[in-house]
């Protein structure tokens, strides 16, 4: 039994250079449980190959498809149609925020890869050293070579979402800062000049914007909220002994 | 070219703007306040029957000594954590480096000013009552 | 320059209180900036008319006859609710830094509001009809 077919308008936004942003409709009939995704690439497929998007793995793991659809950041790839709109409805999509357009749905993510490299956000780390459930009390010698990738795909959702990234360029904002707390001071010492500044922790302002969009589970609220613990022990720490 | 496409390009020097200790000042202020106000809330309106409704009512509530020294405890709470607060704000607004400095310098001098102030009007209503 | 227009920006700032596509954290932290706003402006304003207590009784007591008018009685509400949101509000900021709820801070802001919304409704019936 085939499910009914739901009749949508895509409204996607549209900039080239040069050009100022509006946004095209497209009219098209959607099965509910096809994903975002495939009603954008349904779009460029059939009705202008002029579309430009990020995408590639379609399973959530590259980070690339990250959007604003229907004001609420999502990762396109695994958000169903059927959870964002209804029949009959429009389904608006947008680039992310606080990013510069590149072209209607690509954002220039460079600066925030950057920040992440600046941090040293860590795409692998070893088992041992990650959050899991119900970890063992002890890890075998080769058990803890294993390695996993970090939960943070850098898709860039949180730091469209943090009311605080909106108007400041230099903040780190969630992921940024978040990648910092996966290492921890402990592990990095480096890092406590770096997060323990003007653009960088105390410039949270407990939106929780971050963990309501991260499509990873990641939850940067937390993770900044545990890093600025750490923050604060380091600096009591220092001021009974210099490091 | 590397330089340009160089991480540190896209993150600027560490800066001490807002650091720990200012954010902890907040933080510790901030509940300090929640229970001066409270106190002020029901003080004014439930203990006080008629509330604080005249002058004169007012230079008899400061004969108490208590009262003055909690009112100028308030307000040096109460303004500082104002102060830190708003430069918390002005800071979401990316000023530049020197702007920040004139915006210190400002917020400063005002913190300094109300609350010169305010101890001046409470010594004065203390000296009505005596 | 067509870059720059999905680019953070300081003019940007009315996007702090957009509620389109925000929740709850995001509701707080829309109230917790305007609150703290709107009890900054008013706590200098509050200064500047207590200082009417040093000319004497009767500036003070014109003063406060104007004041019992409703419309300065409602803004008075204001003020007391957004010290009621602000403060309620700021205890989930502290504790969730402190780790405390971190993972279930939506429950906690629908908690300490519908404290807030008791608290609000107590005052107000007491100030409109003391």
């Amino acid at each position: 039994m085939s499910p009914a077919k739901w009749n949508i308008i895509l409204k996607i936004h549209r900039q080239k250079q040069g050009e100022a942003p509006h946004f095209e409709e497209f009219p098209m009939q959607v099965d509910p449980d096809e994903y975002v995704l495939d009603a954008v690439e349904r779009v460029w497929a059939f009705m202008d190959r002029s579309l430009c998007f990020r995408h590639a793995c379609h399973h959530s793991t590259c980070g690339a498809c990250g959007m604003r659809v229907n004001d609420v950041e999502k990762l396109t790839c695994i958000t169903p149609i059927r959870e964002v709109t209804r029949d009959g409805a429009t389904l608006k999509v947008e680039p992310l925020r606080n990013f510069p357009v590149v072209s209607d749905l690509a954002v220039d993510m460079g600066t925030f890869y950057s920040r992440m490299e600046t941090v040293g956000a860590r795409a692998v780390l070893p088992v041992s050293e990650a959050e899991i459930e119900n970890p063992p009390t002890t890890w075998d010698a080769d058990e803890s070579q294993y390695i996993r990738l970090a939960d943070c795909i850098e898709c860039g959702l949180c730091i469209s979402a943090c009311p605080a990234a909106a108007t400041s360029t230099e903040y780190l904002g969630p992921a940024v800062l978040a990648g910092a707390q996966d290492q921890g001071l402990k592990r990095n010492l480096k890092l406590l000049e770096l997060v323990d500044s003007e653009d960088g922790l105390w410039r949270c302002h407990s939106a929780f914007e971050c963990t309501a969009v991260c499509p990873s589970f990641v939850d940067p609220a937390r993770r900044i909220m545990d890093l600025r613990m750490q923050v604060i022990e380091e600096r009591f720490k220092r001021l009974f002994r210099k490091p | 070219m590397m330089a340009q496409n160089s991480p540190a390009r896209y993150v600027s020097a560490p800066r001490a703007g807002e650091n720990m200790w200012l954010w902890m000042v907040k933080m510790i202020t901030g509940p300090i306040l929640v229970i001066l106000l409270l106190i002020h809330f029901v003080v004014n309106h439930f203990i006080a029957e008629t509330g604080l409704l005249t002058y004169a009512d007012v230079v008899a509530y400061y004969r108490n000594p208590v009262i003055p020294v909690m009112e100028i405890l308030f307000l040096v709470t109460v303004v500082t954590h104002s102060l830190i607060g708003l430069r918390g704000i002005l800071l979401d607004l990316n000023p530049a480096r020197r702007l920040l400095k004139v915006i210190d310098g400002g917020l400063i001098l005002a913190g300094i000013t109300a609350v010169a102030y305010g101890v001046w009007l409470v010594l004065v209503i203390v000296s009505r009552g005596a | 320059m067509e870059k720059q227009r999905n680019h953070p920006s300081p003019l940007k700032f009315w996007l702090w209180f957009n509620p389109i596509g925000r929740q709850a954290g995001g509701w707080a932290y829309i109230l917790h900036r305007i609150t703290a706003l709107g009890l900054t402006f008013y706590l200098y304003l509050h200064l500047i008319v207590l200082g009417l207590l040093a000319k004497g009784p009767d500036g003070y007591d014109q003063f406060l006859v104007l004041a019992h008018s409703p419309l300065f009685v409602f803004g008075e509400l204001l003020v007391v609710a957004a010290g009621i949101l602000h403060g309620l509000n700021g205890m989930r900021i502290a504790l969730t830094t402190l780790g405390v709820s971190v993972t279930r801070q939506k429950q906690l802001f629908f908690g300490l509001m519908a404290i807030a919304a008791i608290a609000i409704l107590v005052f107000g019936i007491r100030m409109f009809t003391v």
